[in-house]
């Protein structure tokens, strides 16, 4: 568990993108058609309506689309890590993420995955600043 | 609504690969230039204006070259389209010509990139997809990936790609590579996002073309008589914000830059005898071949694998060797295309060329932008 005080200085690493307590990503989400959009947009992608968007937290639970295991990124990037479309059927949104929690050699198409928040690096002030990555969901990882 | 072709008079390349610093980019962009005005038989004093695609050359790089080549004092632009900027610059160029504004427009695109990009390419470092470790190769294996998966493709034919673009390459000058390579070298070539390996992907490279086009007038000035392949139209699409969960490979952000080409140069997919297309990786070429309407859904991989692709196939892609075996100097791959094109309407282009071909189509597609299926498709479309 991190102490108490690390929590309190934290904070997304993009305004808007998701919230940390409990963890959940934002999207908008259109009432005039249904549809929702990741991350969260002033109009809609579908029927181009320009107002009455709201924010809306999606579903965190997941699946795996597609994905790839990175092998080799600029300088700087540490590899391999696991990089995936997920799927979240709850919101029919699709986004990419890493996904971790399994080895990818042990990554499958269709796999149920869950959302988490990761460091996405530090702030000037030594915030941290958090973002959004997939774990395998626990039926998978072992 | 249709625009004025417009008129190639000269093209010029150096040849893609890995040079040392002193071969800078405006040494580069200048050797192509020379050699598009050597080929037109013009005189640099008959150039309206300068066009230059580039991504990563720097503020002005267009005046930068102007100065080296001569042609200092006269309009220079600047056109970043990642990938396509190249063929955005033809695009501005044909605009400008059919517009009354120029006659005689020179376009040239060049990269030097082995000096300054290493690991790959990936998006602009503000973009979203940047920040959970997206480089392109990734985007494309995912692709790879969810294609084997609905289509019952192989690997291998994916690899065949590779193994068609080389093969191809061995008989262009320009290339950066000129030796075939097997099949199961593809396959054993060490891993750069899986399932795509080192020769599923196009190298970081150093180059440039050029294109000299004109309008009527313009030939006229430069005393050029009898046909020259023309520059019928140039669709340009950007990529548009999904939503749902379909699929991957919908392609439709080609399928839209498709249409804008048929549209805007009156020829129809069945009229095009030869592709050169942005097969920035082998599964690209496969999916956006399906995307412009140009190899039926599902079936660019077995296509491929059975040699209706290649040289002396129904619908040969790529005969230049493609981005795989040409190599890709991001901002001169459109203007590249745009040479080959002009060379095998021709009929010059020796080895490689495509016997008959009377209409050549060109695709370039540049950059990603988080949420949507793409960042900038270019279509040119040639007819001798
Ligand atoms: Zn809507």
């Amino acid at each position: 568990m991190s102490p108490p005080q690390t929590a309190a200085r934290a904070r997304p690493f993009r305004d808007g993108l998701l919230r940390l307590d409990p963890p959940r990503l934002l999207g908008s989400h259109c009432p005039a058609c249904g549809t929702t959009a990741f991350p969260s947009r002033t109009f809609c992608p579908r029927c181009r309506a320009g107002d009455g968007l709201v924010e809306t937290e999606l579903g965190v639970e997941g699946r795996v689309h597609s994905f790839t295991v990175v092998r080799q990124a600029p300088p700087g990037v540490e590899v391999p890590y696991v990089l995936a479309q997920v799927d979240l059927p709850a919101d029919d949104v699709r986004l990419m993420a890493r996904v971790v929690g399994v080895a990818p050699e042990e990554v499958v198409l269709d796999m149920p995955v869950t959302l988490e928040l990761a460091p996405f690096g530090t702030a000037e002030d030594g915030t941290v600043l958090l973002g959004h990555r997939f774990t395998a969901a626990a039926e998978v990882a072992r | 609504m249709s625009l004025a072709p417009a008129h190639v008079a000269g093209v010029g390349m150096v040849r893609f690969g890995r040079y040392p610093a002193e071969v800078t980019l405006e040494r580069m962009a200048v050797g192509a230039a020379r050699s598009a005005l050597a080929d037109a038989g013009a005189d640099l004093g008959a150039v309206d204006a300068l066009h230059v695609g580039h991504v990563f050359g720097g503020p002005v790089a267009g005046q930068r070259i102007a100065a080296q080549l001569g042609l200092d004092g006269r309009p220079v632009s600047n056109h970043e389209n990642y990938c396509a900027s190249g063929a955005t610059a033809v695009r501005e160029a044909w605009v400008a010509l059919a517009a009354g504004l120029h006659d005689v427009v020179l376009v040239i695109g060049v990269e030097k990139m082995t000096d300054r990009v290493s690991g790959g390419v990936r998006p602009d470092p503000g973009d979203l997809d940047a920040a959970v470790g997206y480089v392109m190769a990734a985007g494309h294996a995912m692709s790879a990936r969810r294609y084997m998966a609905d289509h019952g493709a192989t690997r291998e034919q994916i690899a065949a790609v590779a193994v068609k673009n080389h093969a191809h390459s061995v008989h262009n000058p320009y290339a950066q590579y000129q030796r075939p390579v097997a099949l199961h070298e593809v396959l054993a070539a060490r891993p750069i996002a899986e399932p795509l390996g080192l020769l599923d992907c196009s190298p970081i490279s150093d180059g440039a073309a050029a294109v000299l086009l004109c309008s009527p007038a313009g030939l006229r000035r430069l005393g050029i008589e009898g046909p020259v392949p023309r520059v019928l139209a140039v669709g340009l699409v950007s990529g548009a914000v999904q939503t749902g969960t379909g699929d991957l490979n919908a392609e439709d952000v080609s399928h839209r830059a498709g249409e804008e080409a048929w549209k805007l140069s009156g020829v129809g997919p069945a009229d095009v005898d030869l592709v050169e297309m942005h097969d920035c990786f082998t599964i690209a070429e496969i999916v956006r071949m399906e995307g412009l309407g140009l190899v039926p859904r599902g079936q660019g991989a077995a296509w491929t694998a059975d040699g209706r692709t290649s040289l002396g196939g129904r619908l040969p892609v790529n005969p230049s060797g493609g981005l795989l075996s040409r190599g890709h100097p991001v901002g001169a791959t459109g203007a590249a295309q745009v040479c080959e094109l002009t060379w095998q309407l021709r009929g010059t282009a020796g080895g490689r060329q495509v016997e008959g071909a009377r209409t050549g189509l060109a695709y370039c597609k540049g950059g990603t932008v988080n949420g949507t299926d793409g960042g900038s498709v270019t279509t040119v479309v040639m007819a001798r």
